[in-house]
């Protein structure tokens, strides 16, 4: 005898059958003819095999005999990664084009509230246009509505609440180009997905700009332009540098960040004593500094745009730490667009509350007419504010250079924080370079040989700038032989972390897109 | 084809290449100079240098073409 809900039950498979067949095969072909996956192909590649709980799965909408449902185009639930329970919000081009719609509405504000309730990490696959539609959904409700974003109240939270990173899937526009930057980590796919505003079209007929997709919001116009962290070559990458930011952090404010089995560092030790080159005019390279201070393989990148300004995330003896530094074939100052990657990256750790090392090669913020013309000076100060509300422990390595108010301000000099310089250290509060002529322009100017009491000025000055003579005054708290900076940073994390459980809970401010 | 744009605003220093050299990865085409730094850019993968778009002492702002390599 069969059980009494036998025909609802074989119903809901049909129909779960129904949802799993998307848009349809035909629109299926074209998504992955375009290089792209499915809704449901990205939420397997992104979680722990068959990990995957949706909610919602059953919305859609009938069509005229009622027999066939299409399913909404977006996808929700709860899954894992490495074991860890996540949220994932995933949108459905198939459908629609991935154009939101009414109960799609419900589905994708109810993801931003269950990461919020159960404290889970919110991942967002993003393929949709805007929150509006089409202008042709004008016509099928028959009025016009005062817009609110759906949801936002719960975006906007969430940023100071749980990890949330998102993911440009395709061209993405509108609303889902909001739901991008609202995030702690954005990743867009070189060649096959794009961000803006509005697309193409819209773009034609508002500015006349006659653009394609690639050219108004694809790789090369965001390498630069600071809206989204990170640009990879394709989904697999993207899914793996989601994985990989996770995996810093804790599952919200209120838990610790995630602590793992140390690893020794995979670069060479000896080298630090022998980066730095002597000439304050030439470059040294960064990547064989991390490798030889962090663990192994545990340097991410964070944010790509921004210049000379290196900011990432490791770990120190399997903890978590937020890292600055300077990549000095990137340039030796830190522009607009570094500061506001300083900013991005401080938040974060506050947020989190992961320790930040600053490996310190700063050189101030960037001068000149363009530098103004872009706010340096008001981007750059909000860093350095950004560096003074953070609450977490913070430990610095003097690599180079300390100069200007950018320089002052990569971390907190006014509260207690261990600091090491290496004796490549060089600082002041403006460089010797280019200050001496102004300085002594009299005595130049009255000598017979200005050139030989040039060269004996600038030996005068050179004798007072070793690290040494600060150190005497105890202007830094040490110098050390480069080589001992992971033992010392390793010790030094070990001592923050025993301060963390104590800042956990919100961070001292809103944290802000 | 690949372009090479500058990292940072800065005046072109030197130029190691010419139009139509062959270079491999890791060879220095353009020596910028910014804040009394001499900074090396460097080829990201072989090819020949079918242009040069800068002069010793231009200026250039960040994000500026220096090379075509093709």
């Amino acid at each position: 005898m069969s059980p009494i809900w036998s025909a609802e039950i074989a119903e809901l498979e049909r129909r779960r059958a129904m949802a799993d067949e998307l848009g349809g095969p035909e629109k299926i072909h074209r998504q992955h003819a375009a290089g792209r996956s499915t809704v449901t192909e990205r939420v397997a590649d992104l979680l722990d095999e068959g990990s995957f709980e949706q909610i919602g799965g059953l919305a859609g909408f009938p069509g005229e005999t009622g027999e066939h449902i299409v399913p909404t185009n977006f996808v929700f639930g709860v899954g894992t990664i490495a074991g860890r329970r996540v949220a994932v919000g995933a949108d459905d081009f198939t459908v629609r084009g991935g154009a939101a719609d009414a109960s799609i509405m419900a589905k994708q504000v109810d993801s931003e509230r269950l990461a919020a309730a159960y404290r889970l990490p919110l991942i967002r696959l993003i393929e949709g246009t805007g929150g509006g539609g089409s202008v042709r959904m004008l016509e099928q409700s028959g009025y016009t509505y005062v817009p609110a974003n759906p949801g936002w109240d719960t975006v906007v939270d969430n940023l100071s609440l749980v990890p949330v990173v998102a993911a440009c899937m395709g061209p993405v526009a509108g609303l889902g180009a909001a739901r991008v930057v609202m995030s702690h980590f954005s990743v867009l796919i070189e060649g096959s997905t794009q961000l803006f505003v509005a697309g193409p079209p819209v773009v034609r007929h508002a500015t006349g700009e006659d653009l394609d997709k690639e050219q108004l919001g694809g790789a090369e116009v965001h390498r630069r332009s600071g809206a989204v962290d990170q640009i990879v070559p394709d989904e697999a990458s993207a899914l793996d540098a989601i994985r990989g930011f996770l995996s810093y952090l804790p599952s919200s404010v209120h838990e610790l960040p995630p602590v793992v089995e140390g690893r020794e560092a995979s670069g060479d030790v000896e080298h630090l004593a022998d980066v730095v080159p002597r000439s304050r005019r030439q470059p040294y390279r960064l990547r064989p500094v991390l490798d030889a201070i962090f663990d192994a393989g545990s340097v991410f990148d964070y944010t790509c745009y921004s210049g000379s300004v290196y900011t990432g995330l490791a770990r120190l003896d399997g903890h978590p730490v937020g890292v600055v530094a300077t990549d000095p074939y990137k340039g030796a100052t830190m522009t607009p667009n570094g500061a506001d990657a300083l900013t991005r990256l401080v938040d974060l750790c506050e947020t989190f509350h992961l320790p930040i090392v600053s490996l310190t090669d700063q050189a101030g913020m960037m001068i000149g007419l363009q530098a103004e013309k872009t706010a340096s000076i008001r981007r750059g100060a909000r860093a350095v504010a950004a560096v003074y509300q953070a609450r977490v422990p913070m430990a610095e390595i003097i690599v180079r250079r300390v100069f200007g108010v950018g320089g002052a301000g990569q971390i907190n000099r006014h509260r207690y924080n261990r600091q090491w310089a290496w004796p490549s250290g060089d600082w002041g509060s403006l460089p010797v370079e280019g200050g001496i002529e102004a300085a002594y322009r009299a005595d130049l100017e009255a000598s017979d040989d200005p050139e030989a009491m040039l060269a004996e000025i600038r030996e005068r000055l050179e004798a007072v700038r070793s690290p040494f003579r600060t150190a005497e005054r105890y202007g830094v708290q040490d110098v050390i032989d480069p080589r001992r900076s992971r033992e010392l940073l390793t010790s030094w994390v070990r001592d923050a972390y025993r301060v963390v459980p104590e800042l956990l809970g919100p961070p001292s401010f809103g944290t802000r897109p | 084809m690949a372009d090479v744009r500058a990292e940072m605003s800065a005046s072109v220093f030197r130029i190691d290449v010419t139009e139509g050299a062959d270079v491999v990865a890791g060879d220095v085409l353009v020596v910028l100079e910014s804040m009394k730094m001499e900074i090396p850019v460097l080829a990201e993968a072989a090819g020949k240098v079918e242009e040069l778009l800068v002069n010793e002492g231009d200026i250039v702002e960040e994000g500026a073409l220096l090379a075509r390599i093709l």
